[in-house]
């Protein structure tokens, strides 16, 4: 299932968006030019998970020494902290450690029009708010003017 | 399930101890024995008060009285303590010669006459360099096989205060053993003193615990990957929830001290050791079997901790494991855990 | 009927069981609220001397958003500052049928003049009533008091015990002296012969501790737990509770399957110890079984959840453990997700609300719109 979060000019770097697929809300993004999604919500207690904090790695060649490595591609959870691979959504601390499920994300060159109705309507949007004119998550295709010259951020579901 | 009788055990933590400040003194110089004199310094018992059931009795303070001990113990290898030095507090120097004295005593004493024995070598942690020093000076005689230190002291055993010393000992492959009791002067709460001898007793379990955290939060272990510790007398059954708390933590909180690169409790189970004396388990037999399984008997090393008396918990735990948990714990865990020496 | 009554009249209201009650809540005073409501010589002091105690986030920083759950700030406050977020965050999301509020801003004004102390004490309490129990009937609060001045302390328990939504006396896990001391035993009494519990929270002098100060949050936060068993062995062994037998204590915040390890550990030292002590003449197990409830968080979390349940068996918890969440705090509780699976069902309702009920003497059921 394809969710269009929004266009890419509107995403910079740095910037984070929570979109909704279905009853799932899912965290994408943008990291120095890379994209990732991972779902909105800890393993852990069920916390809020997009909204924490983004670092990088801290590597550390012995006490006190410590260098901060490459992006901030690690989000931790803003109730206990725990933290996670935006890439691989794994928490790094060892075997056996609970895992939240990361989505692949695409960047979609020259969609056309059909191709995003059709991803609006592989989303299952349930009939009572298609009815109240909500739209649980997907970017309102309509409000794209000429979108097919532009890329968009799509997220496979 | 057989009961495990400690015989042929090897014993991590016998008592001895000098009768007196004179037994010391042929090893000191003639400063400090005009220094002891002129102060009248006495032995202290203060951790030992001899009324109170806990102490047992006097340590065996010469050969003769420790042969009797073991003619009744009969280990295969007991490794002796001396807590003489504890009540040295705050002169570095009278630390230094006096844990020089004690080390020299001990192999005089006992090391010389009997092969069964080894010995936790004192130490002064007043002037880490001459801890140092002490530790080089018995370079070469694998009967010292621990370097023994105080539960209780100014400042925690992770801080890096000490690492020179555990360096020393690391490169030595010598465990570092705390052992309950210490520096006096500082209350063993969090603030004030405490006025029984039941609670300050009592407490040595709290500072250990304090001084496990210290040693993994510290990062000693990521400079000196061998470096093992032992605890003697603080008891254990107090790890799992402690275990639990410290792993749990860490994973909020890692980012403070991003040397510790895996969970507390892996660092912990690899490092550290716990003697079985004092027990302080629970009275049913099948809740004991639980806390075993759940500290790990591979953690546990048989103490007899003569002549001290700390109630019936670790009979219940000689009684409570079947065969391969009581090898492991009277003789297969100190094996490995001090190699060499203990062989 | 006038219009308020009538609206009220026709919300439906309907009457239901207690299910949840959360026994440690966190609402924070701002500075300015206080200097306001302080008497004019300490709030004029506060402006000018402010407080001399150092904080415990200045000794260890808390690099954990701060130390609270990021998405806990309301605009223009600091988290717990707000009883509009607090209600929707906490009691709304989690339909929280009463919930305990431990105002920590006095906690460690013992370092302060006596006077100053009480002062600051006093205002904590008028602000809670005024700013939170009034507004919400779900709420009830402990008496904040300045422990370490026994008389003051009592003053402030007799100024609010006649009002029934304090349901507790609020120290710190540690003061001046070991909190087994003679002391504070007065101010125990007091609160034991007005029905209180007394709830020692996580926080005040945690110094020295016998091994010398830790370097970092980690150990700090890991040795809340140790801090307990120090204050919890001072109660027992200097005799508190053979003193005060109608005296109940809430260990809060500080975990609670420590508390298996330590019972064990105080018998077999007074089986050989006791002719030290003999005005204890019970088990030290049994003291604590009969005057000590914990609360739960922060819940502890073995590898294998049998663990959890063999140890709570093994301290004789089931009847003494209080859920909490701990809101605004980062190690926060989740009421759904932190009670462990394998709890039977009685068992959990036990610790979710019925434990709580009975300690606190809170209804059973509730009349709610």
């Amino acid at each position: 299932m394809k969710v269009v979060v929004c266009r890419l000019e509107d995403f910079p770097e740095g910037e984070r968006k929570i979109v909704k697929a279905g009853p799932r809300s899912i965290g994408v993004f943008n990291v120095e030019g890379e994209f990732f999604a991972i779902r909105n919500r800890c393993p852990h207690q069920g916390g809020p998970l997009c909204i924490g904090r983004l670092s990088p790695w801290a590597v550390a060649s012995g006490p006190g020494k410590v260098t901060m490595d490459g992006p901030p591609r690690l989000v931790a959870c803003p109730w206990h902290g725990w933290e996670y691979d935006l890439e691989t959504g794994q928490s790094f601390m060892g075997p056996g450690e609970t895992r939240v499920k990361a989505y692949e994300v695409s960047v979609a060159r020259g969609d056309t029009l059909e191709d995003v109705r059709q991803a609006e309507a592989d989303v299952r949007v349930p009939a009572a708010a298609r009815a109240a004119g909500r739209e649980p998550g997907p970017y309102v295709a309509e409000t794209f003017p000429v979108y097919v010259e532009e890329d968009y951020v799509v997220v496979e579901v | 399930m057989t009961v495990a009788t400690a015989t042929e055990a090897i014993d991590c933590d016998l008592h001895v101890a000098p009768a007196g400040v004179d037994t010391l003194l042929p090893y000191l110089d003639e400063y400090w024995r005009s220094y002891i004199d002129d102060a009248t310094i006495r032995m202290g018992q203060a951790a030992y008060p001899m009324g109170a059931a806990t102490t047992g009795a006097a340590p065996a303070g010469n050969h003769e009285e420790l042969t009797a001990v073991l003619d009744e113990t009969r280990p295969r290898r007991a490794i002796l303590s001396c807590l003489a030095l504890d009540g040295v507090h705050r002169n570095p120097h009278y630390g230094a010669a006096m844990a020089t004295a004690i080390n020299t005593w001990m192999r005089d004493e006992f090391l010389e006459r009997d092969e069964r024995l080894r010995a936790s070598m004192v130490v002064s942690t007043l002037d880490i360099p001459a801890a140092v020093a002490e530790v080089e000076r018995w370079d070469g005689d694998g009967r010292f096989a621990q370097v023994l230190l105080p539960v209780r002291n100014d400042i925690p055993y992770g801080n890096r205060y000490y690492h020179p010393l555990h360096a020393a000992a690391h490169e030595r492959g010598l465990p570092i053993a705390l052992h309950a009791w210490g520096r006096g002067g500082n209350a063993p709460t969090t603030t004030g003193v405490t006025t029984s001898y039941l609670e300050d007793y009592a407490s040595n379990a709290h500072i250990a615990q304090t001084q496990m955290m210290s040693f993994v939060a510290e990062g000693v272990f990521s400079e000196l990957p061998e470096l093992k510790i032992v605890f003697l007398e603080c008891g254990f059954s107090w790890l799992p929830p402690q275990l639990w708390r410290f792993d749990k933590d860490w994973k909020g909180v890692w980012r403070e001290v991003p040397w510790v690169k895996e969970r507390p409790s892996e660092y912990i189970r690899r490092h550290m050791r716990f003697t079985t004396e004092p027990a302080q388990l629970p009275q049913d037999p099948e809740q004991i079997a639980q806390v075993v399984a759940m500290v790990g008997p591979e953690l546990l090393l048989y103490a007899s901790d003569h002549p001290h008396e700390h109630g019936a918990s670790s009979e219940r735990l000689l009684a409570s494991l079947g065969d391969e948990d009581a090898e492991a714990i009277l003789r297969g865990n100190a094996a490995a855990f001090y190699g060499g020496s203990i062989a | 009927m006038t219009q308020l009554e009538d609206q009220a009249a026709t919300k439906q209201v309907t009457r239901r069981a207690v299910e949840l009650v959360d026994v440690d809540i966190h609402p924070v005073m701002l500075g300015p609220d206080m200097a306001r409501r302080l008497p004019e010589r300490w709030g004029r002091h506060l402006e000018r001397y402010g407080r001399r105690a150092p904080f415990v986030t200045d000794l260890y920083p808390r690099p954990r958003n701060k130390g609270m759950r990021a998405d806990s700030w309301p605009e223009g406050g600091i988290p717990g500052s707000s009883y509009e977020l607090l209600r929707e965050q906490l009691l709304d999301e989690h339909d929280i049928d009463f919930g305990i509020l431990l105002c920590l801003n006095a906690h460690d004004a013992g370092y302060e003049h006596p006077e100053y102390d009480a002062a600051i004490n006093r205002v904590v309490n008028e602000w809670i009533v005024e700013e939170w129990l009034d507004r919400d009937e779900r709420l009830r609060s402990c008496i904040s008091v300045p422990y370490d001045h026994p008389e003051l302390a009592i003053a402030e328990i007799e100024r609010w015990a006649g009002d029934d939504r304090f349901v507790q006396v609020l120290l710190p896990a540690a003061g001046q002296e070991p909190f087994g001391s003679r002391k504070y035993w007065p101010v125990y009494r007091a609160a034991a012969d007005a029905g209180l519990p007394v709830a020692f929270h996580t926080g005040g002098y945690t110094g020295h501790r016998g091994a010398g100060w830790p370097s970092f949050y980690l150990e700090e936060h890991a040795g809340y737990g140790v801090v307990m068993q120090m204050l919890l062995t001072s109660l027992v062994c200097e005799g508190t509770f053979a003193a005060i037998p109608n005296l109940k204590v809430v260990m809060t915040e500080g975990g609670a399957l420590w508390a298996a390890a330590l019972r064990w550990r105080l018998d077999d030292a007074w089986s050989q110890l006791r002719d030290e002590v003999p005005e204890l003449d019970r088990l030290p197990s049994e003291y604590i079984h009969d005057h000590v409830w914990f609360d739960t968080q922060p819940m502890e979390e073995p590898d294998d959840p049998q663990h959890f349940l063999q140890v709570v068996e093994q301290a004789d918890l089931s009847d003494r453990l209080m859920f909490a969440t701990d809101y605004p705090h980062w190690d926060f509780d989740t009421p759904a997700q932190s009670v462990p699976r394998g709890l039977g069902k009685e068992q959990r309702a036990k610790l979710l609300a019925g434990t709580a009920i009975e300690l606190y003497g809170l209804p059973t059921h509730v009349d709610r719109a």
